[in-house]
């Protein structure tokens, strides 16, 4: 894992001291809400529907478990016992109160961490691969280029008043799983004649108007990855619209202009304004590799062994995937119970899990864009064990990738912008599904909630997106098909009118029905029929009236 | 108001003209001119060789090229909104595209805690209100020069 070097623990702690100046001033009235808006967001403080909601940085989802136990401890002593994971790989805290703020941050840079960047107009918390540097198919670890991409984007002078926000993402796979073709950048590391470098895309987003990113660059090599994201950003900050908060984001731009001449600005600036000290040389990437090396494993089983415990099995089957080394297994802790929002963690099992992770994966934890969480390096010959510990906590749900598995924003329950709740439809949606046995059967499936247009729970990508309105006082929901944010992106196709709360799950029932009539072979998922026969079968069975 | 850089302060030596008031005998060398008045005298500002200091709002266009820096002394570039982040680009296209090398200064709606960005993208100066003079340069302690960019 990266560990800071004395720069980052001066800049952090230089940061939670000129925070604290700027919550002074707000205090004392020299700063207006209005002035002090943007710089609480750029650490990460937003005004929700009842209190302040702190977001802190989990950078590329990696935390250690002494990071973890100290997310327990501020969830106790400033929150109300829990944490919530996002969808973009951080966590949030839903009630800090404004003074106690600065001390939050100040035991947050007790161990490495910090809320820097994460929200307001300007460069977010860089994500990744939850797997990366776990699979036999990667081409590259793209951690360390996150890294890279972290400092750079830091308190970047040029970037930090930007039209909107700014997201990028890394993947290190053909297999994607960081969701890099809805963000504003996504870099995959590919391999060209031996070489390996970065494709590049851009304008990726959802929001209320969903893009599919566009590929600006078939292979960026990695020397120039720095000076190729600036030109970027300095074509977005230069050409984005301020004129309109939502047409503020690189997609709109990019579709304003075209892909074509939008790179013709981003190469003109690329040739006109590259930094000679921004070219990465080989020892400054070797050095941050270093980081990032595999903890040593050692020889053990070839395989988890079967014990003959059908929860166990099921469990197995579900959240356990393979490790790069044969003799290990990678654990992935479900946040999708039936008891709890999706991706919440009290304090407790936080303090639980750190645990754990010391105990069986290196005190190591990651945390997936899917709101889920993962033990990275689980010898095969203690995954029962490790299950039975999980159990005990209630983290052992075997559902990763099911239709209970799914990703929800906070909605009305929390957000002021929200037209409906989600919270409460993931829910249902968990008890109405909650036999492993009828999940299996459904397969793979991903449902993503949102409680507005803003589409926080990234509804557009779901394989059924639902998303929550208001008419007239009373919450409906719209439902979208064939959404993914896989390396096979695709925005999902309204299926029609809107469904009451009351005739919501009626409706995904009958949506599954059609899928299992349909599919061809046992293990045809949903998405895959969904493009084989189109929305009309769904609509016919949806809107029939039968 | 007063302009500061990091280390001093001195009052603005520039007279601000509104539109109209661009008469014959203004002496151009003396005024803060806008890019109408630009457009007007700029026939006149390269015949003589003088040169002048030009303000420009943070959503105008640069409309001049590598010829004209010559004869502008000042630029300032003038905030009308401190979330709006173009002029940080602005500021790093005039010194590393074109070169330029006269001061380049900040006015308008800009926070204290602007200070370093402004600084490092590029602007020498700003125009602030007295009374904040304090809060400006308090706000510059925190600057330790340390950065994770070139
Ligand atoms: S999608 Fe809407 S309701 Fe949900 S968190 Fe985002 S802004 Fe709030």
């Amino acid at each position: 894992m990266y560990k800071y070097s004395e720069i980052d623990k001066k800049i952090v702690a230089n940061r939670v001291k000129q925070f604290k100046n700027q919550v002074d001033r707000r205090l004392s009235g020299k700063l207006t809400e209005d002035e002090f808006k943007p710089l609480r967001l750029m650490n990460g403080l937003y005004l929700q529907l009842h209190a302040y909601m702190l977001r802190v940085a989990i950078p590329y989802g990696e935390l250690s478990s002494k990071q973890l136990r100290q997310l327990a401890f501020i969830a106790d002593k400033y929150d109300r016992g829990y944490g919530h994971f996002t969808t973009r790989q951080n966590i949030q805290f839903n009630w800090p109160k404004l003074p106690d703020v600065p001390e939050i941050l100040e035991e947050l840079s007790k161990v490495e961490m910090h809320a820097i960047q994460t929200s307001g107009n300007c460069i977010r918390n860089i994500s990744a691969d939850h797997l990366a540097g776990l699979t036999i198919e990667e081409i590259e670890d793209p951690r360390p280029w996150c890294e890279i991409i972290r400092k750079w984007s830091t308190f970047h002078p040029e970037f930090s008043f930007l039209p909107r926000k700014f997201k990028i993402a890394v993947t290190g796979c053909s297999e994607d799983r960081a969701a890099i073709l809805v963000h504003d950048i996504g870099l995959r590391l590919i391999k060209d004649k031996g070489d390996i470098g970065f494709e590049v895309f851009v304008g990726g987003g959802q929001g209320r108007s969903p893009y599919i990113a566009k590929k600006i660059k078939n292979f960026l090599p990695k020397k120039d990855l720095l000076n190729y994201l600036e030109a970027i950003l300095t074509t977005y900050n230069q050409l984005g619209r301020r004129d309109n908060i939502y047409k503020a984001r690189i997609k709109i731009l990019l579709n304003e202009l075209g892909i074509e001449k939008f790179k013709e600005f981003v190469e003109e600036n690329f040739k006109r304004f590259s930094n000679k000290k921004l070219i990465l040389d080989k020892s400054t990437i070797k050095n941050i590799f270093k980081f990032f090396k595999l903890p040593s494993l050692k020889p053990g089983l070839e395989k988890v062994p079967e014990i003959k415990n059908s929860l166990f099995l099921e469990w197995k089957n579900q959240n356990v995937l393979p490790h790069k080394h044969p003799n290990y297994s990678i654990i992935l802790v479900s946040l999708k119970s039936n008891e709890k929002p999706p991706g919440d963690a009290s304090s407790i099992q936080m303090r639980k899990l750190a645990d754990i992770a010391d105990k069986y994966s290196f005190g190591e934890i990651r945390v997936t864009h899917e709101q889920n969480l993962v033990l990275p390096h689980v010898e095969n010959s203690r995954v029962y064990e490790i299950w039975n510990e999980l159990l005990n906590i209630n983290l052992a749900t075997p559902n990763i990738g099911l239709i209970t598995d799914t990703i929800c924003c906070p909605g009305m329950d929390y957000c002021a912008l929200a037209t409906a709740r989600s919270i409460p439809i993931s829910q249902k949606i968990t008890d109405h599904f909650k036999n492993y046995s009828h999940q299996k059967e459904i397969g793979d499936l991903k449902i993503k909630i949102s409680g507005c247009i803003n589409a926080c729970g990234h509804h557009h990508v779901g394989n059924i997106g639902i998303l929550g309105l208001d008419r007239k006082g009373k919450e409906f929901y719209q439902i979208t098909l064939g959404g993914s944010a896989k390396e096979n992106a695709s925005i999902g196709q309204i299926v029609g009118p809107s469904f009451s709360e009351k005739d919501l799950m009626g409706a995904i029932e009958k949506i599954i029905k059609v899928y299992k009539k349909n599919k061809i072979y046992e293990k045809e998922d949903f998405l895959s029929v969904f493009k084989r026969i189109g929305i009309k079968k769904f609509k016919e069975k949806l809107y029939d009236n039968n | 108001m007063i302009i500061i850089d990091k280390i001093s302060e001195r009052k603005n030596e520039f007279i601000e003209l509104p539109d109209e008031k661009l008469s014959k005998k203004t002496s151009l060398e003396n005024c803060l001119l806008n890019l109408f008045h630009w457009k007007e005298k700029k026939k006149e500002i390269h015949e003589k060789k003088i040169k002048v200091a030009l303000k420009i709002n943070s959503d105008e266009e640069l409309i001049f090229g590598e010829n004209d820096l010559r004869y502008i002394k000042m630029i300032q570039i003038n905030f009308l909104n401190f979330k709006d982040g173009r002029p940080f680009t602005l500021a790093k296209k005039l010194r590393k595209k074109f070169l330029y090398k006269g001061e380049i200064r900040a006015s308008g709606n800009i926070l204290p805690d602007q200070f370093v960005f402004l600084l490092r993208c590029g602007f020498d100066t700003v125009e602030i209100k007295e009374m904040e003079k304090d809060t400006w340069l308090e706000l510059l302690e925190f600057d330790d020069g340390l950065y994770y960019q070139p």
